[in-house]
């Protein structure tokens, strides 16, 4: 290995602790017993997993996140992947335009879209309330479902649906029974995304919650700007290693291809 | 596809029509949000900070993440997924829990000053959070990942052999790389830039949770107009000031660069 080769090793290898290092710093601190959260921790205990898991404060907002994250994936995912293949698929002008539209809302800013879903709701008094967090999460979910599907069908030959068309299949028994199961790993993940991005939303999910739907990111994210409980660290554990094994979950289904394949 | 369409008018294109609807009406057309823009001086304060962040986020992502991209690039497939999964793993965990994280790191409990503090290098805690130094870490962290996926996607496209041939012609090394490998990466180089600043603009929660009262943004500001001075009118307008400085930006590279390189995530 030639000396070039070994610094950037050595570089990369620092950015990667920089990168990772935060992360495996909070996991290990919430198995320290004192409240002032210490690196390395002084006395082992799981009493701020104990507290997450026994109060209200904390469950009822991760049970409220749960929902609405398993509500965004299933509208998201079917609006998304529809999308996604009538782009892929169809055939009119236009198309560049309809799925640049589609996806437009990764750029726009979230405190932008929490502001527009704020006045929105305001209106049908709906602020307060978990469909509108439901909502908003869905408007920023169904960007990433697009454009994960659209990258899976780009894999799968077309001509598979003409011959099932030509056969005599309908298009909804071809949809069903030929698109659908060749993009399968794609919906799945994209799936998995939509639920995660919900799952972590915070800014909507502050704007649009009120005083009476707290989602967990919610909670935490008030928690942290008024006091510091160290439960946080607890949960916040929790929600990497859940994060990393979905996506690692992802990463062995996609099989041996090189990450990232078209 | 209509489905989609019929819900993206309802909850995307409502939505931000009302910004711009807010910003204008009050209840009578009138441009006074606008003029306050001009002679309100915390306004112009978050405008520089939010410049400011964007630009050096950008480009200490970009000197960090190309040679990161350059060595996934570069290592055998094996070596190379495990590098991407380790750069995924960070993109994926809730950018709260990272920002919370440096919270317990750079305190002035935190691991850092404690080991500068045993190390002798400094006698007292430096101020690590909530001023621009925090802001910039936590940005940097977070936003990392989408300069090195982009940079990753575009060099991956690049034929390795190109530069063999330019060793073989004679060229060193470092001629090598920066006469041709250089140059084919910069369509990735661009779209890493403009995903990362784009982001960066927009960004609440880490200038929020580890800057200071200094280091308001448009962002933040636009938070304490609707939910503490309750002042709708001039948060729409800072809405729409966002808007339209990431829609431009957006426009002019997507027409530059073609419709969804920057968008894909994983570099697919």
């Amino acid at each position: 290995m030639s000396l070039s080769r070994i610094a950037l090793w050595g570089f990369c290898g620092l950015l990667l602790v920089f990168l990772i290092a935060p992360i495996l710093v909070v996991i290990v601190t919430s198995f320290d017993a004192s409240p002032y959260m210490a690196f390395p921790p002084t006395r082992l205990s799981l009493r701020w997993y104990a507290n997450f898991f026994s109060s209200a404060h904390w469950i009822e907002p991760a049970l409220l996140s749960l929902r609405v994250g398993l509500a965004t994936m299933a509208s998201a995912t079917v609006l998304g992947t529809l999308a996604a293949i009538g782009i892929a698929r169809g055939r009119f002008p236009g198309r560049q335009a309809l799925e640049l539209f589609l996806i437009s809302p990764m750029v726009v800013p979230i405190v932008v879209m929490a502001l527009g879903f704020y006045f929105l709701f305001t209106g049908y008094h709906l602020i307060g309330t978990t469909p509108a967090i439901w909502l908003g999460h869905v408007v920023i979910a169904t960007p990433i479902v697009v454009v994960l599907v659209r990258a899976g069908l780009r894999s799968v030959d077309p001509t598979f649906d003409l011959a099932a068309r030509s056969l005599g299949a309908n298009y909804w028994r071809t949809l069903w029974h030929v698109t659908l199961p060749s993009i399968r790993p794609a919906i799945l993940s994209a799936a998995a995304f939509a639920f995660l991005i919900s799952f972590d939303e915070v800014v909507i999910a502050t704007f649009l919650g009120g005083p009476d739907a707290t989602t967990l990111p919610k909670r935490m994210w008030e928690t942290i700007r008024f006091e510091i409980d160290p439960t946080l660290t607890a949960i916040s554990a929790l929600l990497t290693v859940a994060a990393t094994v979905v996506l690692v979950t992802i990463e062995i289904s996609r099989g041996p291809a090189a990450p990232g394949r078209e | 596809m209509l489905p989609a369409l019929v819900f993206y008018l309802a909850f995307y294109v409502v939505p931000l029509a009302q910004i711009f609807d807010w910003s204008l009406f009050a209840p009578h057309l009138t441009g006074k949000f606008y003029v306050q823009l001009f002679d309100d001086l915390a306004y112009v304060k978050a405008l520089r900070n939010t410049i400011d962040i964007s630009l050096l986020t950008t480009i200490i992502a970009l000197l960090l993440g190309y040679p990161l991209a350059y060595l996934m690039v570069s290592s055998s497939a094996r070596a190379s997924r495990i590098l991407m999964l380790l750069v995924l793993i960070p993109f994926w965990t809730s950018i709260l829990v990272r920002s919370f994280a440096w919270i317990v790191i750079l305190g002035n409990n935190g691991v850092v000053n404690r080991v500068l503090m045993a190390s002798g290098l400094v006698g007292r805690p430096v101020a690590l959070l909530f001023n621009m130094t925090g802001v910039q870490i936590g940005m940097v962290h977070v936003l990392l990942p989408f300069m090195v996926l982009p940079l990753y996607s575009a060099m991956r496209g690049i034929d390795r052999n190109v530069l063999q041939v330019a060793r073989s012609l004679g060229a060193s090394p470092v001629r090598a790389f920066a006469g041709v490998f250089l140059p084919l990466s910069l369509p990735g180089v661009g779209a890493g830039c403009v995903l990362v600043f784009l982001l960066s603009v927009g960004f609440y929660i880490t200038p929020a949770m580890l800057g200071g009262p200094g280091q308001i943004t448009l962002a933040t500001m636009i938070d304490l107009m609707v939910n503490t001075l309750l002042n709708w009118g001039f948060a729409a307008t800072l809405g729409v000031v966002l808007l339209l400085t990431v829609g431009i930006i957006f426009a002019l590279f997507s027409t530059l660069m073609g419709t969804s390189r920057m968008m894909r995530p994983g570099g697919a």
